[in-house]
């Protein structure tokens, strides 16, 4: 059944990796099939709850994802839904986790990515991510506990779905108050067709359902117990990634992998900042049990702990903006930086407080 | 011997499991749960003892145990927390 298990992922990883590929071609920006940070702040800006208008866009993708999960659970009697887990503690933690993934410019999917694409800067990133999961791990092993789910309403499960449903319905019917990225304005405004988006939610949400994908639980379980299925799933998705990346360079007109450190696309090259951008980014998903995607994806099984994290995601990114700590390709700014530190900061206190104080 | 899963709301749940499963004499490992047991946590404890009795169960129950299964081709729930 092991054996099983790990021939699934690699094969989900292959296939999430080549939509992920495939997804620039059609139209996202550069190295972003996917970034559940980047999108999130992209629906975020599309809802107007920040006025930075290069990243204004309801990403389908997210849409998909969580719909795609729903489906999936409910198909497979698995649609569950828990709750009542330390909830505001599970938003701050998703709010510093966005603060850390923009600061590096993407979350764990987007660094696979980056890589598949070339870009070497990702590589300062996976370095502070799997810091950022050590440092996670050594609060798990001591007592770190956000103490236990309960079982909860339908009702209260579907929220987030309805959620889903009703951004979808708000991106097609477009009216005046919803904000689009103009054309040529910014990655918002880059981005493949509201069907191919919205079918690629839905294909890599179901899958990720079924194989209980997540960028966290890789490298975790790897440094836990030595098991590394979930890792291969890992490499399977860049690498299929990068063959894609190469075969559409050498295919068509566009450039899909670049190799090397400065020019990189909605990147920048301070090694330092990157890896602790994702260095708490892996410490806050640690802390919450799974990477942004994986939260997306257990919200669509009806649990609201992640329902709630999500909402920390998205009032992070919209604070990152409104108050200027998101990098640019020009690099991290003062700013971000301070909120990073303070972030490391209350993440520490927060697994520390959970962990000894109980 | 019969191979049990044991699940938790907490990794630490299932670290202290371990450690009582030790004492106990039985061989038990922390693993990630079988993506076929759905848990709070996605730390279980693999462990082997001779068939459990319902006395038996007691002193493994605590706050932290989700889930304590039998796999003997196929999964037979012996316990499972209130909800």
């Amino acid at each position: 059944m092991m054996k099983n298990e790990r021939t699934t992922i690699i094969t989900a990883g292959v296939v999430v990796g080549l939509i992920a590929s495939l997804l620039v071609y059609f139209g996202n920006p550069a190295n972003m099939g996917y970034c559940i940070a980047c999108f999130l702040r992209d629906t975020a800006g599309g809802l107007g709850l920040h006025s930075a208008k290069a990243v204004q866009y309801i990403r389908p993708e997210i849409i998909g994802l969580v719909i795609g999960a729903c489906g999936a659970a409910f198909a497979h009697g698995e649609f569950s839904p828990k709750g009542g887990s330390s909830p505001l503690t599970r938003f701050t933690l998703g709010f510093f986790a966005m603060i850390g993934c923009l600061m590096f410019l993407g979350c764990p999917f987007r660094m696979l990515l980056r890589l598949a694409g070339g870009d070497l800067n990702a590589l300062a990133g996976l370095a502070g991510f799997a810091g950022g999961i050590y440092a996670g791990i050594y609060f798990l092993n001591r007592g770190y506990t956000l103490k236990r789910t309960y079982k909860m309403t339908p009702a209260e499960g579907g929220i987030l779905p309805a959620i889903a449903v009703a951004l979808l319905v708000l991106l097609v019917a477009a009216p005046a108050f919803i904000h689009f990225t103009k054309a040529g304005g910014g990655p918002g405004a880059k981005h493949a067709a509201l069907f191919v988006s919205l079918a690629a939610g839905l294909a890599v949400g179901a899958l990720a359902q079924r194989t209980r994908f997540c960028m966290i639980a890789g490298i975790r379980d790897f440094i836990l117990f030595r098991e590394t299925k979930m890792l291969w799933g890992f490499v399977a998705l860049t690498v299929a990634a990068l063959l894609c990346n190469l075969t559409l360079t050498a295919v068509t007109s566009g450039s899909f992998f670049k190799l090397g450190f400065a020019g990189q696309p909605i990147a920048h090259t301070d090694g330092l900042w990157n890896a602790l951008g994702l260095f708490l980014a892996g410490f806050a998903c640690v802390l919450l049990g799974g990477c942004p995607m994986r939260q997306l994806i257990l919200a669509g099984e009806g649990n609201s702990d992640s329902a709630i994290a999500i909402l920390g995601l998205v009032a992070g990114a919209a604070f990152a903006h409104n108050f200027g700590l998101a990098s640019s390709g020009a690099g991290p700014t003062a700013n971000g930086q301070i909120a990073v530190i303070i972030g490391i900061a209350v993440v520490t206190l927060i697994a520390y407080l959970n962990t000894y104080k109980k | 011997m019969k191979q049990y899963i044991a699940t938790f709301f907490s990794h630490f749940g299932a670290i202290r499991f371990q450690r009582l499963c030790t004492q106990l004499g039985w061989p038990a490992q922390l693993a990630p749960v079988p993506r076929s047991l759905s848990s709070s946590c996605g730390t279980c404890v693999l462990f082997q003892t001779a068939e459990l009795a319902k006395n038996d169960l007691g002193q493994l129950i605590t706050p932290e145990l989700e889930q304590l299964v039998l796999d003997d081709n196929g999964y037979s729930f012996l316990y499972t927390a209130e909800e």
